[in-house]
């Protein structure tokens, strides 16, 4: 149960489940965070992280956002994704909300440090 | 704005119940309960409190929790394990001994492993807590970057002050304050304190030879390293440095400086050595494994000052020091200190001027020796004087034990020499320095000798004479080698030209060298390391060799065309020596008047008329020379006939004898038998100087072997008035007898010789100084005095060391010749050329 699985599950606050790459959705710090068993929380126990504040809608773009990251990661001008320009300001939140990379590494560094 | 985010399911929230969430949640990470726990769930909540710009109370509420947290639970749990073995420690000095090392080191480790799992669950912990109030971090460091310029997202702000440490940052302090600041016990120590010194403890038992948890360690204070004074984080703030690190070194001073003085005392410098060295790397294992790598060089520093900066001297001086360490070829322990030496120092002092005092005294003692076995049997020449019935015999072993003196000398000097070559190269690594201090040293011990000149000149004389008989090229080469090794650092070559320029005439006109080839290699060596007008004068004493060969070559063709030829005619070959050249007063008698009448010797017929023919033909080859005839050094070749020589049948012998013998010797072909002549007689008869004559004498009717005359009455000295015939009885069974002449060997010189050969030594180094001035002060015109000097002594140097006072009176007798005048308006005293 506490093992690394290859795919994870990603809900939403209206109960749609994105089942996706793990090594994609650890794009998010917070996701990744979320996952890590070295905490073990309970996310990580079952590979599955519930987003009470974002819908449906908006993470079924946040998981195409991952995927094509992910693959386009290492190449050089690549097209912006294309998303709804509705949907701009939700995706803004919830990439803030998913996203918060400065201190994350920092803190990161320093724990590795510090254990040694 | 903010409908937006309502729409993005953010309910106005309450920050009291939400706090309230999260601490119930941080009191389960810190209990590792975080299974039950839903990130997202915290997160969102931290999420909403930043959001609703509770930021800083959020900041404030975390660090309340966590101080309460280590405050009441950690502390506790690490204060319990300060059980009393620790508390005797910590308390003061006596602790170590009051409770046995098992006790301590038990009690401590206990110690250290639960502060070890405290910070590390605390690590643990505040990382997990800081991933979940990610959001409130991240905005603090959006904060940050807001302030530096650029205007992020100003609604987030939840904390106006800026310099705000990171909550993580916040958390380290917390640990640091609430546990490593907090006291043991009411009244007790820090905590802190009482980890440098259970540490320190256990650095003690490691060092003691027990065996520690370094890990342990190593955790406890990698925890020191990852914590700072204060929570701005500056790097020569941390614990470590401020806390344990000046008390290691401190502690570790101590120690070593008492475990040298134990070593010092106890032990004896091999072991001493292989021990610091031990030691040196033992701490800096001891920083890689248990402390921290950035203090090796600094207890590098330490141990090296307790160890060897501090002790070297002592270490050197011991009875098992430097000098039992060469006195018995100890060479691994002469590398040890060669090694820890150079560690502290590169110029080692210490080994230096240990190796040059040890130098020297073994030098001191070689020159001694020499003294005393070349004075043993005191002053031979005062004995002589003192009365004549002393046997001759046991004067020639005296000059003998000289020249084995003087040999002797030479070869323990190149022993002593090809010694410390072989601890330069084994032990010292061919160091420079001590390369230099050595040859500095040995020059000394070479210099302090003032018979060094004569003796070295000796050794190359004894091996041109005989050492090099049975040898092979390459043991030639070698023993020239060693000579020129002995001269390089000769101070006054002149001194040695001298006496060279003697022994080598000497080796020329009697034969005595056993190769010609190899003196014209030892000149050539010289001409190398000398110089070209060091040997100038000796290639033209081989060159007078040739030329008299050829000249010998032309006299006896110009007999032959003159058709003089008839059977009692007397051979010659002779040698004209440049006068200049050769040391001819080295075959002098000691007597001036003994000079004036070696030109009037009275030769027979056979030989004057030779002696007059050639003297016609070398005017006619050589118009305006004029010849003097060394008789004194020549020899002669004749046939003897004793009736009774080889078991009593007649047999003919070739005699080789000096020519003063041979005119001894025909006086007796005239005579009967039984005719016996008187001293002198045979005085007048020839006209020989007294002393020549009689050791002409001594070797023809003393000496066993060359008994040729019967002396009357028969005693080894020789008398006025004793009475010489022919010896009908001589036998032997060589056919060619050499007639050796008493003390005509090569010989140390005699204290009369020697004071003329310093005279004379001086004058040449009179004139050589002159020539030098003159010519520096030709080229400068104005120089002053202290320049002079020091050009003078450069210039000279090659040849010899001047002494400064002889400089300056040769100056004085320059001015009155008028080659130079002083300039009497000079500031310091300054002389001009006078073209």
């Amino acid at each position: 149960m506490a093992s690394e699985t290859e795919y994870v599950t990603l809900v939403s606050s209206d109960d749609y489940s994105f089942v996706v790459l793990r090594s994609s959705a650890i794009k998010s710090p917070a996701i990744k965070r979320m996952l890590d068993p070295a905490y073990g929380f309970a996310e990580s126990k079952t590979n599955t992280c519930h987003f009470e504040n974002i819908n449906g809608l908006v993470l079924e773009k946040v998981c195409e956002y991952f995927y094509y990251y992910q693959k386009h990661k290492d190449s050089k001008d690549v097209a912006d994704m294309d998303f709804p320009i509705e949907l701009s300001l939700e995706l803004v939140m919830a990439a803030d909300y998913l996203d918060s990379t400065v201190p994350f590494e920092e803190n990161s560094k320093r724990r590795q440090d510090m254990l040694i | 704005m903010a409908n937006q985010r309502q729409g993005l399911n953010v309910p106005d929230i309450d920050f009291e119940t939400t706090w309230g969430v999260l601490e119930k949640a941080f009191l389960e990470i810190h209990t590792k309960n975080a299974s039950a726990l839903s990130f997202e769930e915290l997160y969102r909540n931290a999420y909403k409190i930043v959001l609703k710009k509770k930021g800083e109370e959020l900041y404030n509420k975390v660090a309340e929790f966590e101080a309460r947290w280590l405050s009441s639970e950690v502390r506790m749990k690490i204060v319990a394990t300060i059980t009393p073995p620790l508390q005797l420690l910590t308390e003061g000095s006596g602790g170590r001994a009051l409770s046995s090392t098992a006790e301590r080191r038990t009690a401590g480790e206990n110690f250290l492993r639960t502060l070890k799992e405290s910070w590390e669950d605390h690590g643990v912990c505040m990382g997990m807590l800081t991933d979940v109030l990610m959001y409130m971090v991240s905005t603090q460091a959006q904060q940050h970057a807001a302030n530096d310029g650029t205007d992020l997202e100003k609604d987030r702000v939840y904390c106006t002050d800026h310099r705000q440490p990171s909550i993580f940052a916040k958390a380290m302090g917390l640990f640091r304050d609430q546990i490593l600041g907090s006291l043991d016990r009411p009244n007790g120590t820090q905590l802190a304190e009482s980890l440098t010194k259970v540490i320190l403890d256990q650095i003690q038992m490691d060092r003691d030879g027990e065996k520690i948890d370094q890990h342990l360690i190593k955790a406890n204070v990698y925890m020191l390293e990852g914590l700072y004074h204060s929570d701005q984080e500056v790097e020569e703030e941390k614990l470590y440095l401020q806390l344990f690190e000046p008390h290691f070194l401190s502690t570790s001073a101590a120690f070593y400086r008492e475990e040298g003085e134990r070593l010092l005392k106890e032990s004896d410098a091999g072991t001493y050595c292989k021990e610091a060295k031990r030691r040196i790397d033992e701490e800096s294992d001891r920083c890689r494994s248990t402390i921290s790598e950035s203090t090796t060089p600094k207890i590098q520093k330490v141990v090296e000052d307790e160890l060897i900066r501090h002790k070297m001297k002592g270490l050197i001086e011991m009875d098992s020091g430097v000098q039992y360490m060469i006195d018995n070829d100890k060479f691994h322990e002469l590398g040890l200190v060669f090694e820890l030496e150079s560690r502290v120092d590169a110029r080692k002092p210490e080994l230096t001027k240990a190796i040059v005092s040890i130098v020297q005294d073994m030098g001191a003692a070689i020159n001694k020796a020499a003294e005393t076995t070349s004075v043993a049997p005191p002053a031979p020449a005062g004995q002589d004087d003192a009365g004549e019935d002393k046997p001759k015999a046991g004067s020639t072993r005296q000059i003998n034990q000289q020249t084995a003196a003087a040999l002797k000398w030479v070869e323990d000097v190149l022993a002593l020499k090809e010694r410390f070559d072989v601890f330069w190269k084994t032990s010292f690594n061919s160091d420079q320095t001590i390369s230099t201090a050595l040859t500095r040293s040995i020059s000394e011990v070479i210099n302090a000798f003032n018979r060094s000149s004569e003796y070295i000149s000796l050794f190359i004389d004894e091996n041109m004479k005989k050492g090099i008989r049975d040898k092979s090229e390459a043991e030639i080469d070698a023993t020239l080698e060693q000579a020129i090794v002995t001269l390089r650092y000769l101070q006054d070559k002149d001194i040695f030209e001298t006496y060279y320029k003697k022994h080598l005439c000497k080796r020329l006109l009697l034969k005595k060298s056993q190769s010609i080839d190899v003196e014209k290699q030892m000149i050539s060596r010289m001409k190398i390391e000398l110089g070209n007008s060091f040997t100038l004068k000796l290639e033209a004493m081989f060159k007078d060799m040739t030329l008299s060969e050829e000249l010998t070559g032309g006299y006896r063709s110009h007999i032959a065309r003159l058709g003089q030829a008839d059977t009692k005619r007397v051979d010659l070959s002779i040698n004209v020596l440049t006068s200049m050249t050769w040391p001819l007063e080295a075959f002098r008698g000691a007597g001036e008047d003994e000079r004036e009448s070696r030109n009037n010797l009275l030769f027979p017929g056979s030989i004057e008329r030779i002696k007059t023919g050639f003297e016609r033909f070398y005017a006619e080859r050589y118009s305006g020379r004029k010849l003097t005839w060394q008789t004194n050094m020549g020899d002669a070749d004749m046939k003897a006939t004793f009736p009774r020589s080889r078991n009593g049948k007649p047999m003919t012998h070739d005699i080789n004898c000096s020519t003063y013998g041979m005119l001894i010797l025909l006086l007796f072909n005239d005579l009967p038998t039984t005719q016996s002549l008187t001293l002198e007689e045979i005085q007048a008869k020839t006209n020989i100087p007294l002393n020549d004559l009689k050791r002409n004498l001594q070797s023809l009717a003393v000496a066993p072997k060359t008994r040729f005359l019967v002396k009357e009455p028969m005693s080894r000295e020789i008398n006025p008035g004793d009475r010489f015939r022919y010896n009908e009885d001589f036998s032997s069974k060589i056919i060619k007898i050499k007639v050796g002449v008493v003390s005509a060997g090569n010989k140390v010189e005699g204290e009369k010789e020697r004071k003329e050969t310093e005279k004379k030594n001086n004058d040449s180094r009179g004139f050589a100084i002159e020539a030098a001035v003159v010519r520096i002060m030709k080229q400068r015109k104005e120089l002053s005095h202290a320049q002079l000097l020091t050009e003078t002594l450069t210039v000279l140097s090659g040849q010899f060391r001047p002494d400064v006072n002889m400089i300056k009176k040769r100056i004085e007798s320059l001015i009155e010749r008028e080659y130079l005048e002083r300039l009497e308006e000079a500031a310091v005293p300054s002389y001009r050329y006078l073209a």
